[in-house]
C-alpha cells in the first residue's frame, strides 16, 4: 500500500465510548467502522485492551486480524501515566516507568508508530526514550486542556522537547484547546447535576474571561458550589481551552499526531471548536500526519454519523485551504 | 520554464495533490458496506452503575447477604485503588456498606481494602458483583435501589479528587 500524503483522517475508538460500554459495538465492530472513517485507528489502552497495561496474545491477534481484514493503519496508542492511582501519594518515578514501559511495548507490538503520552510522563521521559528508540515508537505529549499552547507547563514541555531534540519525542495537540465556547450539552449537564443557575452563569463568565481552573473553582465554591459538583466544574475547565489556532503554526514542526476533539455537530459545523482555522494552519503548513476524530459529547447520539459529519467538515476546510 | 517553485499556485497544486484522500467522500448512509450497516443496526444494553439483573439473596463463603451486579462508571479500566467508596440506599433506607465486597472474577474485595489494590484492574466491559452482608434476606418483589459509586480518575490534572456517580433503579428480588 502506498503511503498517503498530506493530512490523513482517522478516528480514536474513544469516540465510540457510548456504544462500546453499552455492548452495542464490540471492539471488532468498532475496528470495522474505522475502515469507512479514514482508516487510521487509535485506541485507548485501558479502555480497549483487555489485560492492560500488559498485552495478551489473544488481544494482539484480535486487534491485528481486524487491522489486516479492514486494511487499517494503527496510528496512535493512548498510554496513561495515572499519577494519582495510589490512595496516599503520587506514583514515584520508578513506579511510573514500571507502569509506562508495558504500555509502550503493547503499542509497538500492536503495530502503532506513535504513543500518546499524558504530560505527567515528562518527569521520567529520559528513562522512556531508550524504550521508544528500541521499539521504534514515537512518543508525543498530548496538549489537552488545561495544557494550552501558551500554558506554562506546555512551554516547559516544548523546552524539554527542543533540548532533547529526538525524532522520538513530540507533541499531540487536542483540538479541545481551540474552543470558542462551552458546548450547550455541558451546561445542561451542570444543571442536571444540580448546579444552581446563578453558578452556571458565573461559570460561563469566568470561562469566557479565561479565568484559571483554580481561581474559578475557588470563586464558585465561595458562591456555594457543592463538593460533589467539583467534578462537573473540573470537566468544563478540563475539556475546553482557549488557545489561538494560529499558535499551532509555531509548534507544528514538533507535532507528530493530532486529536480532532469535537463535542457536537450542527448543520455540518462544530459550533464550539475552531476547526476551520486549525485545518487552515495544518494544510497551509503541509502537515503530513494523522488527525484522529475524537468525539466527546453527549450520549444518546450515533457517534458514527457524527464522526462522518465532522470528517466531511474537515475535508471541506482542507480542500478550501489547499486550493488557496 | 513554468511557474516558480515558490509561487503560491505551485504550493496550492501540491497541496491539492496531497489531499487526494480527502476528496469526494459522501456522508450518505446508503453508500456504506452492508457489514457496516449491520453494525449500525445493533442494539445495546442500558448502562449505569446498577445493572438491570435481579438482586439475589445469597450466602457467600458462609456469610449471609444479598448481591447485585454493578458496572464501572468510567470509560476505561481502573485499578481498584481508584474506587473511593459507595453510598447505598434500599427503599429509602441507608445501608451500612462497611462490610460490603466488590467481587471481580469470583474474588471478593472489601471496600476498606480497595485503596491498597493498585494492581487489580476492573475492566470496563466486566460487570462486578456487589455483595452486601445482611442477616436478614431482602423481601421478594421490587426494591428501589439508590447507589453512588465514588471514584478517582487518576490523571485529572487537579490531583486526586472524587467523582460521584449516582444511579437509581427499581430491581427485583426473585
Amino acid at each position: 500500500m502506498t503511503e498517503k500524503q498530506g493530512l490523513k483522517l482517522g478516528v480514536t475508538l474513544h469516540s465510540f465510548t457510548p456504544e462500546y460500554i453499552t455492548y452495542k459495538w464490540s471492539l471488532e465492530d468498532m475496528l470495522q467502522l474505522v475502515s469507512v472513517l479514514g482508516g487510521g485507528v487509535e485506541i485507548v489502552g485501558p479502555a480497549h485492551q483487555r489485560g492492560y497495561p500488559y498485552l495478551t496474545n489473544e488481544f494482539e491477534r484480535i486487534f491485528k486480524s481486524s487491522v489486516e481484514r479492514w486494511g487499517l493503519t494503527p496510528t496512535s496508542y493512548g498510554t496513561y501515566a495515572d499519577p494519582f492511582m495510589l490512595k496516599d501519594r503520587d506514583l514515584n518515578a520508578d513506579e511510573m516507568v514500571d507502569y509506562m514501559v508495558p504500555q509502550l511495548k503493547s503499542a509497538a507490538q500492536l503495530g502503532f508508530s506513535i504513543a500518546r503520552l499524558q504530560y505527567f510522563s515528562y518527569t521520567v521521559i529520559e528513562r522512556l526514550l531508550p524504550w521508544a528508540e528500541k521499539l521504534n515508537l514515537k512518543m508525543g505529549y498530548e496538549l489537552h486542556v488545561p495544557l494550552m499552547i501558551k500554558s506554562e507547563k506546555t512551554q516547559e514541555l516544548i523546552e524539554q522537547i527542543e533540548r532533547i531534540n529526538s525524532p522520538y519525542l513530540g507533541l499531540i495537540p487536542d483540538t479541545g484547546i481551540f474552543a470558542r465556547s462551552i458546548p450547550e450539552f455541558c451546561l445542561t449537564g451542570l444543571r442536571a447535576a444540580g448546579v444552581a443557575e446563578q453558578l452556571v452563569q458565573r461559570a460561563i463568565v469566568l470561562w469566557n474571561a479565561r479565568t484559571s481552573n483554580h481561581v474559578a473553582l475557588e470563586e464558585l465554591l465561595k458562591l456555594g458550589l457543592r463538593k460533589e459538583n467539583i467534578g462537573t466544574i473540573e470537566r468544563v475547565w478540563g475539556s475546553f481551552g482557549w488557545s489561538e489556532p494560529e499558535e499551532l503554526r509555531d509548534i507544528l514542526p514538533r507535532v507528530i499526531h493530532m486529536h480532532g476533539k469535537f463535542f457536537s455537530m450542527k448543520d455540518g459545523l462544530e459550533p464550539d471548536v475552531r476547526f476551520e482555522e486549525v485545518t487552515k494552519v495544518l494544510v497551509e503548513n503541509g502537515y503530513g500526519g494523522w488527525m484522529s476524530s475524537e468525539y466527546e459529547g453527549q450520549d444518546g447520539v450515533n457517534t458514527f454519523d457524527l464522526v462522518r459529519e465532522q470528517q466531511a467538515m474537515i475535508r471541506r476546510f482542507a480542500a478550501k485551504y489547499a486550493a488557496n | 520554464m513554468g511557474e516558480s517553485l515558490f509561487s503560491p499556485s505551485h504550493f496550492a497544486a501540491k497541496r491539492r495533490k496531497k489531499l487526494s484522500n480527502l476528496q469526494n467522500v459522501s456522508t450518505a448512509r446508503q453508500e456504506l458496506p452492508a457489514g457496516v450497516l449491520a453494525i449500525l443496526a445493533h442494539t445495546g444494553k442500558s448502562r449505569s452503575f446498577l445493572c438491570e439483573e435481579p438482586i439475589r439473596n445469597v450466602t457467600r463463603k458462609g456469610l449471609a447477604g444479598f448481591e447485585l451486579n454493578v458496572n464501572l462508571t468510567s470509560y476505561r479500566a481502573l485499578p481498584l485503588s481508584c474506587i473511593e467508596g459507595l453510598i447505598l440506599k434500599i427503599d429509602g433506607k441507608d445501608i451500612n456498606v462497611a462490610g460490603a465486597q466488590l467481587v471481580l472474577n469470583g474474588t471478593g474485595h472489601k471496600f476498606a481494602d480497595l485503596a491498597g489494590l493498585s494492581e487489580v484492574w476492573w475492566f470496563i466491559l466486566e460487570p462486578a458483583i456487589l455483595f452486601v452482608p445482611s442477616e436478614l434476606p431482602l423481601a421478594k418483589g421490587s426494591h428501589r435501589v439508590e447507589a453512588t459509586l465514588i471514584t478517582v480518575e487518576p490523571y485529572v490534572t487537579a490531583g486526586r479528587f472524587s467523582f460521584y456517580h449516582p444511579a437509581s433503579s427499581t430491581l427485583t428480588v426473585e
